[in-house]
């Protein structure tokens, strides 16, 4: 019962607070994690089975539906010329600082490195909306960004799976160890692939003929199960195979069908992603936060400047002017859906404490609140210096 | 005693003379196409006449419409597509298809079951047809009156 009345009040204060933000204009994943955070306020803690199992799928779908619903493979041929440059460095500075921060408040080799791939991932759905609003979405640093998006969470996901394979190991790998992680790697590779190119697409062809109802729909959500159970197997994490799982079923036409898509995404967004979120608001600790202050504040900083920095230079080597590569820069700051994933992922396999990972999500929310303000900013001043054509009445 | 038509195959009843769009006409082009047909999905193939998308009117619609949807609705693939310039960059790839083989039955039970109204009909990977509800009710109907 009282597991009931829990689920009951995650899901009505998620949406409800997630309203509420989304009319403030902010993205409702906001209101989400402060649902959580005002139930731990009030007396629930994170402790429970059953909410950490039902997070648990959320994080699990939350991948899996960035995978089926957002990746394209055919695009992301076509995209990887553009965006590849921009996105290695938008990556690699974030990532370098949050492991040399690590170092510098003395964590071992394990933490600081999951603090570098907890700084890598971006989000870019975060600063569409301020994109359209200022009309620079078509713009050139708009659209390498959403080309970028792709290629940032896919490299994220690849990231994380090699330092979750390090973590099982718990230690720097030998050169044997390499290559034990390499064929853990490559071997879930190559069966997973083969099913999503192989079996798959004759599976679907099977099951769309079934007479059961949903058959299409259930078996779609037996593939991300079967991809994330794949990935636990082969020692990484199920979110990943989701992820990759999702992404495999793209090109196949029967999983794809408009109907499917809408009852996977009201399967995952209406119920386990928003589980998620305010699961991961009622873990913050709001003390501990409080009493790491210098560590919180160079985790805010040392996040949103490394995309900064990093965004600018990977632009500017593609031949982005001054202005357009701090809007550029500036866009990619957002963290929130993937980052909190990754997030999750490092706290239940111990690699972060709870300060971090409080630190971290305080991060999240501030680089979703500052991020579009910075973005108009900047943009606005751009448009100030740009100059103006004189009308018949001037 | 249930009515059979599983003698009547796709390829007889379908729509063959189909409205197309190439992967590389402009999307300008595309909105004449809305304004001249009353069409509701426009099937996109390429130089070869090989299918490789479809468009329909809410594709057209979230790209007009796309700074007035909610928040939520900005994914990444909406975004793109918001700013496609071809056909090609605004379709929906990898369409469900049929073979011209099959028949009246497995077009309804696909119809029916997946809430499809309209499937592009598909021989060695090139378009040949489109099958709508409408083809399969006026045929049905059209054999009721005979008998």
């Amino acid at each position: 019962m009282e597991h009931i009345l829990l689920l009951l009040l995650i899901l009505f204060l998620a949406k409800v607070f997630g309203e509420i933000i989304e009319r403030a204009g902010f993205p409702s994943i906001l209101g989400e994690i402060f649902a959580g955070v005002f139930l731990g306020l009030l007396w629930f803690e994170p402790g429970g089975e059953v909410l950490s199992f039902l997070a648990e799928l959320g994080a699990i779908f939350l991948l899996f539906t960035a995978g089926y619903l957002e990746v394209n493979l055919t695009e992301l041929r076509t995209a990887s010329r553009v965006a590849f440059t921009p996105t290695i460095f938008g990556i690699a500075v974030p990532f370098l600082l949050g492991y040399l921060l690590g170092q510098a408040f003395g964590f071992g080799f394990l933490e600081s490195l999951f603090m570098g791939v907890a700084f890598s991932p971006t989000s870019i759905g975060v600063v569409v909306k301020t994109l359209i609003d200022l009309k620079y979405l078509s713009s050139r640093p708009g659209s390498v960004m959403l080309t970028s998006a792709i290629f940032d969470d896919i490299i994220g996901i690849f990231i994380l799976a090699i330092v979750v394979t390090i973590a099982t190991i718990n230690q720097l790998p030998s050169g044997m160890q390499l290559l034990l992680i390499a064929g853990k790697l490559a071997g879930f590779m190559v069966i997973i692939t083969f099913m999503g190119f192989k079996v798959y697409p004759w599976l679907f062809n099977l099951v769309h003929r079934m007479h059961v109802k949903e058959g299409i729909f259930a078996f779609v959500i037996m593939v991300a199960l079967f991809s994330a159970y794949l990935a636990e197997v082969f020692g990484l994490h199920a979110v990943i195979g989701a992820f990759i799982g999702g992404a495999l079923l793209s090109d196949i036409p029967f999983a794809k069908i408009e109907s499917v898509q809408r009852n996977v995404s009201g399967l995952s967004y209406g119920i386990f992603v928003p589980i998620f979120f305010a699961f991961i608001g009622l873990s913050v600790d709001l003390g501990v936060a409080q009493t790491a202050g210098l560590f919180t504040v160079l985790v805010i900083v040392l996040a949103l400047v490394g995309k900064l920095i990093g965004g600018f230079i990977g632009s500017k080597l593609i031949g982005f002017e001054f202005h357009d590569s701090l809007i550029f820069g500036i866009g990619m700051m957002p963290r929130a859906g993937v980052e909190l994933v990754v997030l999750s992922v490092g706290k239940g396999m111990g690699l972060i404490t709870d300060e971090v990972f409080s630190a971290i999500v305080l991060m999240v929310v501030v680089s979703i609140i500052v991020s579009p303000i910075l973005l108009k900013f900047v943009i606005q001043i751009n448009e100030d210096k740009k100059p103006q054509i004189p009308t018949i009445q001037d | 005693m249930p009515e059979n038509y599983s003698d009547i195959f796709i390829r007889d009843i379908m729509t063959q003379d189909v409205v197309v769009v190439n992967e590389d006409d402009p999307v300008e082009h595309i909105f004449e196409l809305f304004d001249k047909y009353h069409f509701n999905t426009y099937p996109v193939v390429n130089n070869e006449g090989k299918l490789t998308g479809i468009i329909d009117q809410d594709i057209m619609l979230e790209i007009i419409m796309f700074h007035r949807i909610p928040r939520t609705k900005h994914t990444h693939i909406a975004a793109v597509r918001s700013q496609g310039e071809s056909a090609r960059e605004i379709m929906i790839p990898h369409p469900v298809t049929i073979s011209p083989d099959e028949n009246l039955h497995d077009a309804a039970d696909m119809m029916l079951k997946h809430h499809i109204n309209r499937v592009c009909v598909v021989e060695d990977d090139k378009l040949v047809g489109i099958i709508s509800k409408k083809n399969i009710i006026c045929e049905v109907y059209k054999r009721k009156e005979v008998e």
